[in-house]
């Protein structure tokens, strides 16, 4: 299943968020999306989830556009994992990743135990099944974030969208979650802020002003030159004595 | 402590829902036809409906029999769909637009409603020909394109942000045709009309008789109706408008169904009894408490304390005051404030 | 309650004592626990209600008026030639400045809520500020809180000698006093003589109600409260009103009067139209096929009276009201 940007861009107001983006994610890719804040990145993520739709250019799936796909056959196959949503209502976290299982119920198809299964997996690959009866007003920022990626795995989808997934959560927490997309076997795109973890991805998209200004693996992408123009820091390559990977240090230019 | 007072009592309340259910729903408006501002013998109401449903051919005051079968019960029916149409209609909002102060009122539907029928009454909108509820009707519904479509001019859609638009936009609407109202008012009617016509206002139910309980019904299970098919829909609601598209509900087509189903039956309660405040915001508040904010028990259950509330209230407000019938709405807001209060402090108390 | 006929005729002494004389001024008299202060015999007088104004009429005042207002049905015919000469400022309530702009020495009104503390008007003071001199009838003010209930409440049961102070003290303000106690005599004349042919009727126990109006057809009826004018009529008559609430004309439920089911439904008659109920033959329209009010003994046994809602206000037609009441009543003994 790949997912493909054709030279899509949105306008706002006059003000171009993104122009003239190219991508296309090959199958059980985890491609990695970096760039400063306000760059696109969320943007970028919603257009490919289908939810916005682009001004020009298009998204399609496997060749078929998404605006012409119904909402619930997207879902079925595309889950996104977005930045700030939150609720005030009192659920219990099973019940907000029982909401993953949306797209496959309708009147003619209840709730089963298949789809209670497929809750309590992926529940138990973000390792909260001991927390599944708790309230949700009572989890800690990383619990929820952890708990939103069970309800995307809940989609069963086969291309996953995670924005800024190891926000909120401690070193171990982010550390488990980007070992546990890369288990997954399935075609991520992920927007990360911490460019020593953006090395683990298979590519690296960099995002600039709304415009796709690099993209290719990423030793090849972490350049000092890039890093120093995009992000505005200048970066001193380490390696790991005690696994010869590469490790960066950064310093504001000037 | 775990603070849910409420989901034990709702464990303890375990009766099966298929009995317990329609038990409410044939009860409830029994006790309606049994209280009201005159005390009748329970034997002589039962004796009444005997006589009519059943053809007893009990012997009974022929003033009696009208009294419980003509007033009383179609009262209570009405009271009854009002009440679940409404607390059904507030859910519906408050889930959709993800504000917990969401309720028909504040989109300005029942201020549309006022400003329709004060035109027919007052300034003699229709020449004579339209009656007052078809004017509340239009009123209604023009308030609430008015808001919508304000809403949408000003960005409201399907993000976040659309959602507050749309309050705002019934803010401003509810201010605009209330200020149209009094403009209505004091344009062209005397001290007297202005109190017959704010009578009506506060909410009314002694009008109501039989041919009310047909259309009151029909928009009740039409507008519950419409939220039992969408449980699911509103459950994707609870992590906001984007979430639930990208859970793959048609959200447009969604929310354009539950909101017209609701606003009509909205309209329909206002044209029938006038403007109820408190039901549509405190009730669906009242059953979440209960049983938690999963629609597939709380359309229901919000559908059945809206009911069993209005009936009560509108019991209360015949025999508070002995040989005088308050509006209802004060009876409304007398009960609802309270228990709001009491909910408002319960929920903070839950961890 | 003492005899009717020993009440009337101690009124009848007190209204003669205080006749006959010209009015002295300056003129200070007491309205309403207000002082009042008439320097002359006013002029460009502003009249603020019907009542008022049939009774300024009726004590010659119409060359002395400069404007009436707030009108409910057209004015009593023998009063036509009066009112002919005098200017309509408003058919409902004028407003402060039009009745100012006539720069008159006395404006009276038969309600509080025209002009006092909530006043549609004015208040007093605004019109003290300006010297005009505001005038409240006692009927209004006497034993009644205005401030309470959508028409007012009642504190004490509707007094007719607050009627004939109303007369009694326009008349001294207007110097007509001659006019004032004929007025007064004729009026409590009748009134003894209509208490006495009730009271021949002899009807035992007999109960009423008072159907002035409805919101919509089918909404709860506004009645006569237990306390107001058509309240001292049905008692002066003998009639026990089912309605006990002390407020002017509450709203009380079908339910209600049906199951009192008074032996005589009183309705009212009026020239407005502002709810369908306002028309006799809607009332009637309805009493007969409501499947509760139908089954009235007051509708079976057609024990209904029409009667003019001006005869229910406290005025000069009150006495007409009472006889018409005791003439149905008559029909109805029979
Ligand atoms: N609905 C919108 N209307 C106008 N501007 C927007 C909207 N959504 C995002 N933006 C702007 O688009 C830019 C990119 O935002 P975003 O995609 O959230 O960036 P990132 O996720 O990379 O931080 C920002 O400048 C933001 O202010
Ligand atoms: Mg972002």
């Amino acid at each position: 299943m790949t997912l493909q940007a054709h030279d899509i861009g949105l306008r706002v107001r006059r003000r171009s968020l993104l122009d003239g983006i190219d991508l296309t994610l090959a199958p059980a890719e985890i491609l990695g999306l970096i760039g400063p804040n306000g760059s696109g990145k969320s943007t970028l993520l919603r257009l490919l989830a289908g939810l916005v739709r682009p001004d020009s250019g298009q998204v399609t799936l496997d060749g078929r556009r998404l605006d012409q796909m119904p909402r619930r056959q997207i879902a079925r196959r595309i889950a996104l994992v977005a930045q700030n949503a939150e609720t005030a209502d009192r659920i219990t976290v099973r019940d907000a990743v029982r909401l993953g299982r949306t797209p496959w119920l309708d009147a003619l198809r209840p709730w089963s135990d298949a789809d209670e299964a497929h809750v309590a997996r992926a529940l138990a690959r973000v390792d909260l099944a001991h927390l599944g009866d708790r309230d949700w007003s009572t989890l800690s920022g990383g619990e929820r974030q952890r708990a939103h990626i069970a309800r995307a795995l809940a989609q069963n989808p086969q291309i996953l969208l995670l924005d800024e997934p190891t926000n909120h959560l401690d070193i171990r927490h982010q550390l488990e979650v980007l070992d546990l997309v890369a288990d997954l076997g399935l075609s991520t795109v992920i927007a990360l802020h911490d460019l020593n973890q953006a090395m683990r991805c298979d590519r690296l998209a960099v995002l600039q002003h709304g415009v796709l200004t690099a993209i290719g693996p990423p030793e090849e992408v972490l350049r000092a030159d890039i890093l120093a123009r995009v992000f505005g820091v200048q970066a001193t390559v380490l390696i790991d004595s005690h696994d010869g990977s590469r490790l960066m240090r950064f310093q504001p230019i000037g | 402590m775990t603070a849910d007072v409420g989901v034990h009592a709702a464990r303890r309340l375990r009766a099966p829902p298929w009995l317990w259910v329609p038990l409410l729903i044939v009860a409830a408006p029994l006790l309606g036809a049994a209280m009201g501002e005159t005390p009748i013998p329970l034997s002589t109401v039962w004796q009444a409906l005997a006589n009519q449903i059943l053809g007893a051919g009990y012997a009974l005051d022929p003033i009696d029999q009208g009294i419980i079968w003509s007033y009383r019960l179609p009262r209570a029916l009405v009271a009854g769909a009002c009440g679940a149409g409404l607390a059904i209609s507030g859910l519906v909002l408050q889930t959709l637009l993800r504000n917990a102060l969401a309720d028909p009122y504040l989109l300005g539907i029942s201020a549309g409603a006022s400003t329709g029928a004060v035109l027919v009454v007052i300034a003699g909108l229709g020449g004579g020909l339209v009656p007052m509820s078809a004017g509340a009707l239009l009123g209604a519904l023009a308030a609430f394109g008015l808001v919508v479509g304000l809403a949408r001019l000003s960005g409201g859609g399907t993000s976040a942000r659309g959602a507050a638009q749309i309050v705002l936009a019934g803010i401003a609407g509810s201010q605009l045709f209330n200020a149209l109202t009094s403009f209505i008012i004091a344009r062209s009617a005397n001290a007297e009309q202005a109190r017959g016509i704010m009578f009506w206002l506060l909410g009314n139910l002694s009008g109501v008789r039989w041919e009310d309980v047909g259309l009151a019904l029909t928009a009740v299970v039409i507008a519950v109706g419409t939220a039992f098919w969408h449980v699911r829909a509103l459950d994707a609601f609870t992590f906001g408008t984007q979430s639930a598209a990208s859970l793959g509900v048609p959200v447009g087509r969604v929310q354009a169904a539950l909101v017209l189903a609701t606003a009509a039956a909205t309209a329909v309660m206002v044209s029938i009894t006038g403007a109820i405040g408190f039901v549509g915001l405190v009730v669906p508040h009242a059953a979440r408490f209960l049983v938690g904010s999963r629609h597939a028990r709380l359309v229901p259950v919000t559908a059945l304390i809206g009911m069993v509330f209005l009936i009560v209230a509108d019991v209360v407000a015949r025999i508070l005051v002995p040989g005088q019938t308050l509006p209802i709405g004060v009876v409304t807001a007398l009960i609802g404030a309270p228990a709001f209060a009491v909910i408002l402090v319960r929920a903070r108390c839950a961890p | 309650m003492t005899g009717p006929i020993l009440a009337a005729l101690l009124a009848l002494t007190a209204a003669s004592a205080v006749g006959a004389q010209p009015t002295e001024y300056p003129l200070t008299l007491d309205n309403c626990g207000h002082q009042l202060i008439f320097p002359a015999r006013p002029d460009n007088v502003v009249s603020i209600g019907q009542t008022t104004t049939e009774i300024l009429y009726a004590l010659d005042q119409a060359d002395r008026m400069a404007g009436n207002s707030l009108w409910f049905n057209a004015v009593l015919p023998e009063l036509q030639d009066q009112d002919a000469g005098v200017e309509r400022i408003s058919d409902n309530t004028p407003s402060f400045e039009s009745v100012v702009n006539k720069r008159p020495g006395f404006v009276p009104t038969m309600f509080e809520w025209m002009i006092g503390a909530q006043g549609a008007v004015g208040t007093r003071e605004q019109f003290a500020d300006l010297g005009i001199t505001a005038y409240v009838m006692p009927t209004d003010c006497h034993g009644k809180d205005n401030l309470v209930g959508s028409d007012g409440t009642r504190i004490a049961p509707f007094d007719i000698q607050t009627l004939w102070d109303s007369i009694g003290q326009m008349a001294i303000i207007m110097d007509a006093q001659d006019r004032g106690s004929a007025l007064i005599a004729d009026l409590q004349a009748r009134e003894a003589a209509v208490v006495e042919r009730a009271g021949a009727m002899n009807i035992p126990d007999a109960s009423a109600a008072v159907w002035f109006s409805s919101a919509e057809m089918e909404l709860d009826p506004y009645m006569a409260g237990g306390m107001g004018v058509p309240a001292w009529m049905l008692e002066r008559l003998g009639l026990r009103n089912v309605v006990t609430s002390d407020e002017e004309w509450p709203t009380v439920g079908w339910e209600t009067v049906a199951r009192a089911d008074p032996s005589v439904l009183v309705i009212a008659r009026m020239d407005r139209r502002r709810f369908p109920a306002d028309d006799v033959d809607e009332k009637l329209r309805f009493l007969r096929s409501d499947p509760v009010t139908s089954q009235m003994t007051a509708v079976k046994k057609d024990r209904i009276v029409i009667l003019d809602a001006e005869a229910m206000h406290a005025s000069i037609r009150l006495i007409d009201g009472l006889e018409a009441l005791a003439d149905a009543m008559n029909g109805l003994s029979r």
